[in-house]
């Protein structure tokens, strides 16, 4: 066995194993439960303990969601007697709580502004289409969404932005405070990094002050204080001036992960592109942007569904969203009774936007990783 | 002083940089004629990557004058379009971009700095490609490439604008033993092809076969320059002695 001399006391010893397979995973129903869930006697306390809940908790959510659920109720006597949930708020006043004021013969068209947004979300979420197309695809939507809820061409009767409610206005928000918001973000990161001292000022200052306020104070400086300074004939509308607002805030904060990204190109990366030729715009586009933003995905998901969770707030100013219709619908007396069922809904609403957002930021990350990977 | 006949590609006259209060180069006067090899060496931190990457501005000097293809670079960056436009730049660490196909590392400078056509640019590229014996590569991201698969890249990727004069800064310092001789026998082809070079290397087999003069380099000043030959056969100072004795037994 001691290969070693006696001067030293280390050792390896050659190998005779042949190339084999590795050794059988413990596999089937038992071996899942074992690993997952039963592995420490703590993890099985907890099993228990959750599927006691659980077995407590289901059969009474049931009962009350389904089981003795109203579903159709028009004039809401139904619903006050029954043990369930009253869904008939929804069946009732969907209308409203998706419209909003949206004029009633003209909603067609607000359900189209949906739709679109759901088909190119789909559409964006996959493989399937080039990174160009996308952004065309998605500047031809937001186009065509302004025309849809604006009206005012032939076929299609002029409603005025006040009279915008509901999930579709939900949606003009969010789209217009990513798509003017993240181009903020580059151009202040990229200003935080610049050579010359005033610009680099400037952008410390609008990111650290916007950063240090609160969502609403935006809004409500963006809305309420600016039309003072601004002369009445300059005086634009309430929607644009809430979308400003949350195009500022949304920019300071996404300029800040722009920058980490930034950061995380290496030197060597705009030196070589410089060499080549290229000049400051076309080696930041070419170059550092693409690398920088694809670093940095996840995190500006994170700002990205934040933004759409945002737009409740424009309620504060008069606007109604979905949750501004939701609660205006539930002025009715003969509904007020079962807020629970419609924010429920709601909740659920949200849920899955912003699931289907992340399960999106998901995706990509996979694809950019198995790219890095090669 | 300044020789005027030679047809000289880079001419440095008297540089000096600093970095802070830092002397990174001291009084360097240095030319490199059309086709003829030029190779820098030195101790770490004697300011060859400086030097070089004056040449093309990537870094600015304050005192002295620099001319690249008959073109001044000044020391407040005006002429540097024009000096980038003749140099092609290798670097140590390759820089290929990472997110573009090899294909396209290679027409990104053409098409958008030069304007050239994408489909020329493509067909040239594959030319230069072929050149540095990776055509089959052309479609492949650089991440997928070895350390001198990817340094052969960047050369062919540095050739496209048809330099008149090429740069390389340790090219192959980050190379596996056995990938340097592949990008070298590269560089010996650019070299046999007539290509002004400007090289800084410790490969001292290369700068035997192939360089013309051979610059040492120390503490930000030139201490020695001659044809390979007689540096190797009688060195003048102790500081490049020194230098030699520590290379020559790697
Ligand atoms: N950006 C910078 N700021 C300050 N000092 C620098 C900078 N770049 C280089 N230096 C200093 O200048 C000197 C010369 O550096 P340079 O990179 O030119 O050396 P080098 O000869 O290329 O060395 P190496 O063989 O290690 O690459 C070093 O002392 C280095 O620390
Ligand atoms: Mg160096």
């Amino acid at each position: 066995m001691a290969t070693g001399t006696a001067a030293c006391r280390s050792f390896a010893i050659a190998g005779t194993g042949a190339i084999r397979p590795p050794p059988p995973a413990r596999r089937g129903t038992l071996g899942w439960l074992r690993a997952n869930l039963f592995a420490t006697p703590l993890d099985g306390a907890v099993t228990l303990a959750l599927a006691a809940a659980i077995a407590w908790l289901a059969p009474k959510a049931l009962a009350w969601a389904v089981l003795d659920a109203v579903w159709w109720a028009p004039d809401g006597r139904a619903c006050r007697d029954a043990a369930g949930a009253c869904w008939a708020v929804i069946t009732e006043k969907h209308r409203l709580i998706l419209f909003g004021t949206y004029p009633y013969a003209e909603q067609w068209r607000g359900a189209l502004v949906v739709l679109l947004f759901v088909a190119m979300l789909a559409a964006s979420a996959g493989p399937w289409l080039a990174a160009r197309a996308k952004l065309w695809g998605w500047a031809a939507t937001a186009l065509a969404i302004l025309v849809l809820m604006l009206g005012g061409v032939p076929g299609l009767e002029p409603v005025g932005t006040h009279l915008w409610g509901g999930l579709p206005l939900t949606i003009v928000i969010f789209i217009g405070t990513v798509a003017g918001g993240m181009p903020l973000a580059v151009l202040l990161a990229l200003a935080r990094q610049s050579e010359l001292p005033i610009l680099r000022a400037l952008a410390v200052g609008v990111i650290e002050v916007v950063r240090g306020l609160p969502l609403l104070a935006v809004l409500f400086v963006a809305s309420l204080i600016f039309p003072l300074f601004v002369p009445v004939e300059l005086q634009i509308d309430k929607l644009l001036r809430a979308e400003i607002g949350m195009i500022i805030f949304f920019g300071a904060y996404a300029a800040e992960i722009v920058r980490g990204g930034l950061q995380a190109v290496a030197a060597g990366q705009r030196e070589a592109a410089a060499a080549l030729g290229l000049g400051y715009w076309p080696r930041t586009r070419l170059v550092v942007l693409p690398q920088a933003l694809a670093t940095v995905v996840p995190p500006l998901l994170g700002d990205v569904i934040r933004a759409f969770k945002n737009t409740t707030y424009v309620a504060i100013l008069g606007l109604f969203d979905v949750l501004g219709a939701t609660k205006v619908a539930l002025d009715d007396p003969a509904w007020s009774r079962h807020a629970a069922e419609a924010y429920l809904f709601i909740f659920l609403l949200y849920l899955v936007f912003c699931l289907a957002f992340s399960r999106w930021g998901m995706a990509v990350e996979r694809r950019l990783a198995r790219r890095r990977r090669g | 002083m300044t020789p005027v006949t030679r047809d000289l590609v880079v001419e440095l006259v008297h540089v000096g940089k600093w970095y802070g209060a830092f002397h990174a180069l001291r009084d360097v006067s240095l030319g490199v004629a059309r086709g003829e090899t030029v190779a820098i060496c030195g101790p770490s931190g004697s300011g060859k990557s400086t030097l070089i990457r004056c040449v093309n501005g990537l870094e600015r000097h304050q005192e002295g004058e620099i001319r690249v293809a008959g073109t001044a670079l000044g020391s407040d960056g005006s002429g540097v379009e024009e000096v980038r436009r003749r140099t092609g730049m290798v670097f140590q660490s390759f820089n290929l971009f990472p997110h573009l196909s090899v294909l396209d590392n290679l027409t990104l400078g053409p098409i958008y700095a030069a304007g050239e056509a994408a489909d020329r640019a493509g067909r040239r590229a594959l030319a230069l490609l072929d050149r540095v014996g990776i055509a089959d590569q052309a479609a492949k991201f650089p991440g997928q490439l070895s350390g001198g698969q990817q340094q052969r890249v960047a050369i062919a990727r540095a050739l496209m604008r048809e330099p008149e004069v090429m740069l390389f800064d340790e090219p192959t310092s980050s190379l596996d033993p056995e990938r340097v001789q592949e990008v070298l026998a590269v560089m010996e082809e650019l070299a046999a092809g007539g290509m002004t070079m400007l090289v800084v290397t410790h490969e001292m087999g290369f700068i035997r076969r192939i360089a013309d003069l051979v610059v040492f380099m120390d503490q930000g000043e030139v201490v020695e320059a001659a044809p390979p030959a007689l540096f190797f056969a009688q060195t003048h100072t102790e500081r490049a002695r020194a230098f030699l004795g520590r290379v020559m037994h790697l």
